[in-house]
């Protein structure tokens, strides 16, 4: 756990930040809900299957890591995405001698530590200070000691053909603590489809800290794909805030495949009417890996829509658990939400908590929602088994199964591929990495 | 292989399912070149002679013996009896979205193919055989890139496992209920398929409730199951006056035996 005091020693690590005395002020509020509330714990309703000791390993205290620039990315860490425009985030700042294909016309890209530098009162009113809440708090602490990131601005009724593919590179090759920034804004009717890539060049112990939020004007469309591929010392904390004004839609596909810890907020506000918000989560926590993820979505505006599907695997010594709430208010009149979460557990000693909530303050809406934890299928064992295959192959095939409808809805081929292949990799038998059709 | 030779040999079988006793007391003996018929009222042990013989998980063997191929069928898993030339049609073939047809058609061969210490097939051969059976079965080709049995149709299903069949070319091919819930042109296609493989090496053992597909695939011996053991045995004319008198009359013979 991290002790109260901790902030200070945090605030003094990283006096150098950007922002002037406006973002010192910010820095400062934060501070006083940090000091007097502290990061949440398992006594937290929704904390309370974090290992919260794990994340206080991470060196919080010290300095964040110098200018440590990588010349070039791995290749084996790009991925190919035909045509698309990359924003590297190094170490949590934007890199632009690593980006590419940045101009367009009707996108506009801010580096955040630019802003802070140039003009810390712009920053201000662009990116919005997280709130206290418990759930809030590790976004809080991005916010305040965040010394870059990145605003993305698409505007009104442009359609960015071409995806926006931001990687986060951690290139540390000490212990770090890593806070950072996104905010995304699109403009009335434009569309956007955004990758998100979470990559380690070194296998340093890094945890990263990200605060970031999407906001739909009327009518826009934001295609989100997420995927986390760090190597098992890696930890990320991420909290993304996503509203949503009348007739927008926001997809989200979460691939969580990497990383030892990865504690993931989503939360969603659907605030307009028609608003409208389409869910898939995939987790695999094998090994000593941790996958902690809380969503929460709001429907505010009457006719809101929100589909969410999660699938969990948990193997050797992993820990999944899925807290997601679905809250309907009492202005969202005709909302349709469903929620589902499958989950499988492929070992005696890993573990799986799934949450489902729902929670209605109107009549007149549509509301499902169903968890399940379960082994593999001992009939679809026996008839795979029965047509020759080895025991072992058939309990990665069916496992590799339990993915593919998620898999199969990720829009883009490439960030499908790196998945599938991620999962094969996974999957503890060689049969599978020969190539299933 | 030659005709005539025995495939399989089960004596005095006795296989509990829980605490019931469902076989008790089955021998049979099939050999290369034939179809076995066997009969039999619901509850009789028909799927459980099948399944024990398969591997299926559930049984113990409390018992009696299974030889197959001279060899000893209860000491091998289930994977190696199906690369040894067993299969097992399915009365009700599981649903397994995910993994795509043609993919497990190929993992089944190819773990056949190893087994027996020859290469794996090609791609391209491959996919021409595949399509080749799938043609004969008049199934749609669009099947075969659907996760294995996925919201296919009762007959779909039951001719999946017929391809599948083909495809394996099984020594011993049992059929569980394969006719049961087809139309009489889907029944004639699994007909078609289950007599194509007739020949002189292979042996195949219907088990069925009716016997209506026994019009069309026309075998060598009929059994009559009946409290979890073979009760009468003949020829073709068997079955005829199985359907016309029913089972009771059976019945009533086994408690006077």
């Amino acid at each position: 756990m991290i002790e109260t005091g901790s902030f200070e020693r945090m605030a003094a690590a990283r006096a150098g930040l950007p922002g002037g005395a406006a973002w010192a002020r910010r820095r400062e509020r934060a501070l006083k809900t940090l000091r007097a509330r502290g990061l949440p714990d398992r006594r937290d309703e929704n904390w309370k299957y974090l290992d919260h000791a794990r994340v206080a390993a991470y060196p919080f205290e010290s300095p964040p890591a110098g200018a440590a620039r990588t010349a070039a990315l791995p290749d084996s860490s790009l991925l190919p995405i035909e045509g698309a425009r990359r924003i590297v985030l190094l170490d949590g700042r934007f890199d632009a001698a690593l980006s590419n294909r940045l101009g367009t016309p009707g996108l506009d890209v801010v580096d955040l530590g630019a802003l802070l530098e140039r003009d810390p009162a712009a920053a201000l009113e662009l990116l919005r200070q997280p709130g206290d809440d418990a759930d809030d708090r590790y976004a809080l602490l991005a916010d305040a000691f965040a010394a870059g990131g990145i605003l993305i601005r698409v505007a009104e009724g442009r359609d960015i053909a071409e995806p926006l593919y931001l990687l986060h590179v951690a290139s540390a090759s000490e212990p770090a603590v890593q806070h950072s920034r996104v905010a995304i804004q699109a403009g009335a009717n434009s569309r956007l489809t955004l990758v998100e890539h979470f990559v380690a060049a070194g296998d340093a112990a890094v945890l990263g800290n990200l605060a970031a939020e999407v906001t739909l004007a009327e009518g826009a469309a934001v295609t989100h794909l997420r995927l986390h591929q760090q190597g098992p010392a890696a930890a990320q904390v991420e909290s993304w805030f996503a509203r949503l004004a009348a007739h927008s839609r926001y997809d989200q596909h979460l691939m969580a495949l990497g990383g030892g810890l990865l504690r993931s907020n989503l939360h969603v506000a659907l605030e307009g009417r028609d608003a409208s918000c389409r869910l898939d989560g995939l987790f695999l926590a094998d090994g000593e890996r941790q996958v902690d993820l809380l969503t929460r979505v709001d429907h505010l505006g009457a006719a809101t829509k929100t589909v969410q599907d999660y699938r969990g695997i948990a193997a050797g010594r992993g820990r999944g658990a899925l807290n997601g709430r679905i809250v309907v208010h009492a202005t969202a009149r005709g909302a349709d939400a469903s929620q589902s979460s499958r989950n499988l557990m492929l070992t005696p000693l890993a573990e799986i908590n799934a949450r489902p909530q729902l929670e209605i303050h109107v009549d007149d809406v549509q509301c499902r929602h169903g968890a399940t934890i379960g082994t593999l299928d001992e009939t679809q064992l026996f008839y795979l088994v029965s047509r020759g295959l080895d025991p072992a192959a058939a309990r990665a095939l069916l496992t590799y199964a339990f993915c593919q409808d998620l898999v199969s809805r990720v829009p883009l081929g490439p960030v499908r591929a790196a998945a599938q292949a991620l999962i094969v990799a996974a999957l503890p038998d060689g049969e599978l990495a020969r190539g299933p059709a | 292989m030659s005709p005539g030779e025995l495939i399989l040999e089960v004596r005095d079988l006795r296989v509990r399912a829980g605490e019931r006793l469902i076989l008790d007391g089955l021998s049979l003996a099939v050999r290369a070149g034939e179809v076995h018929a066997i009969m039999g009222p619901n509850g009789s042990g028909k799927s459980t002679l099948t399944g024990v013989l398969a591997g299926r998980p559930g049984y113990e063997v409390v018992s009696g013996s299974a030889t197959y191929l001279g060899r000893d069928l209860f000491s091998l898993p289930p994977e190696e009896r199906a690369r040894e030339g067993l299969f097992l049609a399915f009365q009700y073939p599981v649903e397994i979205p995910g993994v795509n047809n043609v993919y497990l058609l190929k993992a089944a061969l190819n773990a056949q193919r190893r087994h027996r210490g020859l290469p794996e097939v090609d791609a391209f051969e491959f996919l021409g055989l595949v399509k080749e059976k799938l043609a004969a079965m008049r199934m749609d080709e669009g099947l075969l890139n659907r996760g294995v049995n996925e919201g296919f149709s009762g007959g779909e299903k039951k001719r999946n496992e017929i391809l599948q069949m083909s495809l394996l070319e099984p020594t011993l091919a049992l059929l569980d209920e394969t006719d049961s819930g087809l139309d009489i042109d889907a029944l004639k296609v699994v007909a078609e398929g289950v007599n194509a493989l007739r020949g002189p090496a292979r042996a195949t053992v219907l088990v069925t409730h009716y016997q209506r597909l026994l019009d069309h695939v026309v075998p060598d011996r009929v059994h009559v199951l009946a409290g979890g053991r073979i009760v009468r045995s003949g020829g073709r004319e068997l079955a005829l006056e199985l359907e016309r008198r029913g089972y009771d009359w059976l019945r009533e013979g086994t408690a006077a035996a």
